[in-house]
C-alpha cells in the first residue's frame, strides 16, 4: 500500500511535450483585433520575448527545458502523486483514485511551473520589468516569486474583489518584492474607462488582462506574462502530466479518467495534454478526461465555439475558443480562479473534437466536495481545486453503482490556506449558487448583441 | 434625531392562540375563549433593548396602543400624538396613522400582523417606511422584522439602513375560517434593510440597491423575449420593472399579459388567462416570489392557477428576483393547489437575479426532501 508515489529529481522530465503536434491539424491562428488577419510574430513582439512568441506558434513534439529553469523547477519538483486510500475507503468505491500535489510549490500552486520559464526567457532578452495580471492572486504571487529569482521588477494587476478578500496573497508578493495593484486602476487607459463608467465594479480578470497589456505595451522595458490561456502557458503545465504519467507507471497504473478544474485551462491542460496525445496517437485511446468548470461560468458546457477577444477592452489578439463573450463579467464566486470567459484555445479544440469533455458544478457543492477531501486526505485545498475534487468523486461514486475498478486521476493545483473566508461562507450558509441562464440565452440567440 | 412613530394593535395575535386564525372582528369572540392580549409584550422585546438610544423621539398613540408600552419599557423619550377612540382597532391604527403622516416621521413601527399592516399601509402608501413587530396570527407580508430582536436592531440602525420592497399581503379571514387560503397582494411598502453585501453580475453592492437589479433583470429579459410568444407577468415591484423596460404600463398588483413588446391584457383572472392562453403554442410566465415567505405561486397571484401553469408547462415558468429578496429568502415554496404539479417544480429552480445571472434556489419540497440532492450537473 504505497500511498506517495515518487520520482527522483533526476527523472524530473526534461522536455515540455506539445500537443499541438498531435493535433490532426493546426490551430487557427489567433487574428488581429484590427485588421483580423492571422498574427505573426512580429506582431506580438511588443509585450512577449521571441522564445516565447516561438513557442506559442511550434508544432515540435518535444522543446526543452532549460537547465537554469529545470534548476529551479527542483526546489519543488517532481511533485508528489498521491493514492487516496482514505477517500475511497470513504466513498467505498472501487475505483483507484490518484491525485497530483500541485501545491508544494513556494507559492503553493501549479502556476510556478510557468512562471519560471516566463520570467526566465524574458530575462534572457533582456526585459527588466513584466506586467501581469492575477484574479485569486495564485498567478500573481507566483510570477512575483519567479521574477524575484532573475531580478526582475514585477507589476501585478489584481481583480480588486479578491484583493480585498484575499489580502495576503498580495502579501506575499510584497515578500518577494513585486508591485500589487487593485484593477481596475487608474494608472491604464482601460483601467480608468472602466472606473469612470461603475467606480464601485469588483473588477474581473478580462480587465486587468486588459490593464497589464496597456502597461506592457505602453513601456519599452515591459513585457506581459499570462498565467494562463495561451499555448505556451500550457506547454510548461504539462511537465505535470508527464510527470503522472511516469509515477502511474511505476504503480503499473494507467488513467481511465483525468480530471482537472477549468478557468483558463492551462492547469487542465498540464494533466491532461500528455494523456490526450496517448489518446489521439492512439495508444490509450479510451482515455476521458474531463475538465470541471463552475456553473457561474460554464465555459466549456454552455459557451460558444468562435473567436472571442482575450479580454474586456478588446486589445488581445482574437482568439477561437470556447467563449461566453468577452464582455461577459462572471460572478464573483470564491473560485476567482476559475472566473474567465474564455479558454485556451487548445483545451476549446480538443473539447470541441472529443478528445476532452468538460462538466459543470455549483460552487456549494464543490465546497462540500472539498471539505470530503480535507476530512480524509487531510489537505485543504484551494475552492479551483474542490472542483476538480468534485468531478473525481463523482467518476468515484459512478464506478461505486457500476463496480468498475476505474483509475481515476485528478490534478490536485493548489491550497486553501488563504482562502479560509470562503469556507467560514460555505459553513456560514452564505455561499450563493451562481449560474448562467443558458437556456433562455440559446433560445434567444441572434437577439443578443454579437460578440464581435 | 429620528422620529420613529409607534402603533400596537393591542388585540392583535389574539385570535391566532384560540384557533380564529384571525381576529379582524372576532376581539369578543377571542376574550370569550380565554385569549389575553399579547401585543405589548411582543412591542415591550422590541422597545426595551433600545430604551438608551439617545437619538430617537418617539410619537405614538394614548393607552395600550403605545403609550404605556413604551413607559413598560423605560423609553424616557415619546410624545403621545393621537388618543385612541377604542371603537375598533382598525379604525383607530388608521387615524393614529394619518396623524403620524401629518406629524412627519421616519419610520413608522408597528406591532401587529397582516391586518394592522394593511391598515397603516392604506393611510401612508410609500411616503413613510414600515416596520413591523411579528405579533399577529397572519404574517405573509414582507414589512416584518424576523424577530422582536431584529426589528430593535434595525431601528437603532435606522441610520445606516436602506430601504426595500416589502409586499403588504392579507388573507381572506372570512374564507379563510371557511377552508380556503385566498391571500391578496395589497400593495408595496418599503421596509428598512441591514445594509448587506448583495451581489449583481456586474458589481457587489454595498447596499441593496433594488432600482438597480431590476433594471439589471429588466435589460435580460428583454433580451430573451421570443417574439410572438405570449409572456404572462405576475404582480410585484420586479416583472413591473421589466414592464417598464419594454414601454408598457403594468399593474403592480395585478397580473398582465404581454406579447411582442406589446400589452395584450391588464389585471386578468384565471379565466381570463384561460381563455387568452387557449391555443396557444408558447406561453411563458414570468414571476416573482411575493411576500416574505418566499411563495413564487399561490400567495398573491393566484390568478396564475393550476390549470394557467400547466397549460404553459412548469419548464417555461420564469422566476425573477433580486439579489437582496433571494439573500432574504433562503428557500422558494410553490402552492398552486395540485400538489402533483408543486412536485413537478422539483427541489430547485433557476432564478434570474441580474443581466445574464442567475441563481439556483431550493425549492422546499416537503415530500421529497429525503431523495437527496439532483440539481446542478451539466454535462457536455
Amino acid at each position: 500500500m504505497q500511498t506517495k508515489i515518487l520520482l527522483d529529481e533526476e527523472q524530473m522530465p526534461k522536455k515540455w511535450y506539445n500537443v499541438q503536434a498531435d493535433l490532426p491539424s493546426p490551430l487557427d491562428p489567433p487574428l488581429h483585433p484590427a485588421t483580423h488577419k492571422p498574427v505573426g510574430p512580429d506582431d506580438l513582439k511588443a509585450i512577449f520575448p521571441m522564445e516565447l512568441i516561438r513557442q506559442e506558434m511550434s508544432r515540435d513534439l518535444y522543446i526543452d527545458i532549460p537547465g537554469e529553469v529545470q534548476d529551479v523547477l527542483r526546489l519543488w519538483r517532481p511533485s508528489p502523486l498521491y493514492r487516496a486510500f482514505r477517500l475511497e475507503k470513504f466513498l467505498k468505491t472501487p475505483a483507484k483514485i490518484y491525485y497530483k500535489w500541485e501545491g508544494v510549490s513556494p507559492a503553493g500552486s501549479h502556476k510556478t511551473n510557468t512562471s519560471v520559464p516566463q520570467a526566465y526567457y524574458n530575462m534572457k532578452a533582456g526585459i527588466e520589468r513584466i506586467a501581469t495580471e492575477t484574479g485569486a492572486g495564485q498567478w500573481g504571487s507566483a510570477l512575483a516569486f519567479a521574477t524575484m529569482l532573475y531580478d526582475l521588477e514585477c507589476t501585478v494587476y489584481m481583480v480588486r474583489s479578491s484583493y480585498t478578500q484575499k489580502p495576503y496573497r498580495k502579501s506575499m508578493m510584497q515578500v518577494w518584492g513585486a508591485e500589487c495593484i487593485p484593477s481596475p486602476s487608474t494608472k491604464t487607459k482601460s483601467g480608468a474607462a472602466v472606473l469612470e463608467k461603475d467606480p464601485e465594479t469588483p473588477g474581473a480578470l478580462g480587465i486587468a488582462i486588459s490593464e497589464a497589456v496597456e502597461d506592457a505595451a505602453t513601456h519599452a522595458n515591459t513585457n506581459y506574462a499570462l498565467g494562463s490561456v495561451l499555448n505556451h502557458v500550457c506547454l510548461h503545465q504539462t511537465i505535470i502530466g508527464q510527470e503522472c504519467r511516469e509515477q502511474l507507471a511505476m504503480v503499473d497504473d494507467y488513467p481511465d479518467i483525468v480530471i482537472g478544474c477549468v478557468g483558463g485551462g492551462s492547469n487542465f491542460a498540464g494533466i491532461g495534454f500528455p494523456f490526450a496525445g496517448d489518446k489521439m496517437t492512439g495508444k490509450h485511446k479510451d482515455t476521458d478526461i474531463i475538465g470541471v468548470e463552475p456553473a457561474s461560468c460554464p465555459t466549456l458546457t454552455k459557451g460558444a465555439y468562435m473567436y472571442d477577444f482575450g479580454d474586456v477592452a478588446g486589445l488581445t489578439p482574437l482568439l477561437k475558443m470556447f467563449t461566453l463573450g468577452h464582455d461577459f463579467v462572471p460572478p464573483s464566486i470564491h473560485a476567482g480562479g476559475l472566473r474567465y470567459h474564455g479558454d485556451s484555445p487548445i483545451v476549446s479544440r480538443l473539447v470541441h473534437d472529443g478528445v476532452m469533455r468538460a462538466v459543470s458544478y455549483h460552487q456549494s457543492e464543490a465546497f462540500e466536495a472539498g471539505q470530503t477531501f480535507s476530512r480524509t486526505e487531510g489537505i485543504i485545498v484551494a475552492p479551483e481545486a474542490s472542483h476538480a475534487v468534485k468531478g473525481a468523486i463523482d467518476e468515484a461514486l459512478k464506478c461505486k453503482k457500476t463496480g468498475e475498478e476505474k483509475t481515476i486521476l485528478f490534478n490536485c493545483t493548489g491550497h486553501g490556506n488563504f482562502d479560509m473566508s470562503a469556507y467560514d461562507a460555505y459553513y456560514a450558509g452564505k455561499l450563493v449558487d451562481y449560474e448562467y441562464p443558458d437556456e433562455l440565452i440559446r433560445e434567444a440567440i441572434g437577439r443578443i448583441p454579437k460578440i464581435q | 434625531m429620528k422620529r420613529i412613530g409607534l402603533i400596537v394593535n393591542p388585540v392583535a395575535g389574539m385570535g391566532g392562540s384560540v384557533g380564529l386564525k384571525g381576529t379582524d372582528g372576532k376581539v369578543e369572540e377571542a376574550r370569550a375563549r380565554g385569549a389575553v392580549p399579547r401585543a405589548g409584550d411582543r412591542a415591550r422585546m422590541a422597545l426595551v433593548p433600545i430604551k438608551k438610544a439617545r437619538d430617537l423621539c418617539f410619537l405614538t398613540c394614548s393607552g395600550d396602543m403605545g403609550e404605556s408600552v413604551l413607559a413598560g419599557s423605560g423609553i424616557p423619550h415619546y410624545q403621545v400624538v393621537y388618543t385612541a377612540q377604542g371603537k375598533s382597532s382598525a379604525t383607530d391604527t388608521k387615524e393614529a396613522a394619518r396623524v403620524l403622516l401629518r406629524e412627519g416621521v421616519d419610520l413608522i413601527l408597528f406591532c401587529g400582523g397582516d391586518g394592522t399592516a394593511r391598515d397603516i399601509f392604506s393611510v401612508v402608501g410609500r411616503d413613510v417606511p414600515l416596520l413591523g413587530i411579528p405579533a399577529g396570527v397572519k404574517m405573509y407580508s414582507g414589512v416584518f422584522a424576523i424577530s422582536p430582536a431584529a426589528a430593535a436592531e434595525l431601528v437603532t440602525g435606522l441610520e445606516k439602513a436602506v430601504l426595500r420592497d416589502s409586499e403588504i399581503m392579507d388573507v381572506d379571514e372570512e374564507a379563510y375560517r371557511a377552508g380556503t387560503l385566498e391571500t391578496r397582494l395589497y400593495g408595496i411598502a418599503r421596509t428598512p434593510a441591514i445594509r448587506g453585501m448583495v451581489q449583481l453580475s456586474k458589481q457587489v453592492y454595498e447596499q441593496p440597491d433594488e432600482e438597480r437589479a431590476k433594471l439589471e433583470i429588466a435589460q435580460f429579459m428583454q433580451e430573451v423575449m421570443l417574439p410572438g410568444t405570449l409572456y404572462i407577468l405576475g404582480a410585484g415591484t420586479t416583472t413591473e420593472a421589466i414592464a417598464r423596460y419594454l414601454g408598457i404600463r403594468k399593474t403592480l398588483l395585478g397580473v398582465d399579459v404581454v406579447r411582442n413588446s406589446k400589452l395584450v391584457a391588464r389585471d386578468v383572472d384565471e379565466k381570463a388567462l384561460l381563455r387568452l392562453t387557449e391555443g396557444e403554442k408558447d406561453t411563458r410566465v414570468i414571476i416573482s416570489p411575493i411576500g416574505a415567505q418566499g411563495f413564487i405561486l399561490g400567495r398573491g397571484n393566484q390568478q396564475i392557477s393550476a390549470a394557467v401553469v400547466r397549460r404553459a408547462g412548469v419548464a417555461h415558468v420564469i422566476v425573477v428576483a433580486t439579489p437582496h429578496k433571494l439573500q432574504e429568502t433562503p428557500e422558494l415554496l410553490v402552492d398552486t393547489g395540485d400538489p402533483s404539479l408543486d412536485r413537478e417544480f422539483g427541489e430547485s429552480i433557476q432564478v434570474i437575479c441580474g443581466y445574464r445571472l442567475a441563481q439556483r434556489k431550493k425549492i422546499h419540497q416537503p415530500a421529497l426532501s429525503e431523495s437527496g440532492s439532483k440539481k446542478g450537473k451539466a454535462e457536455k
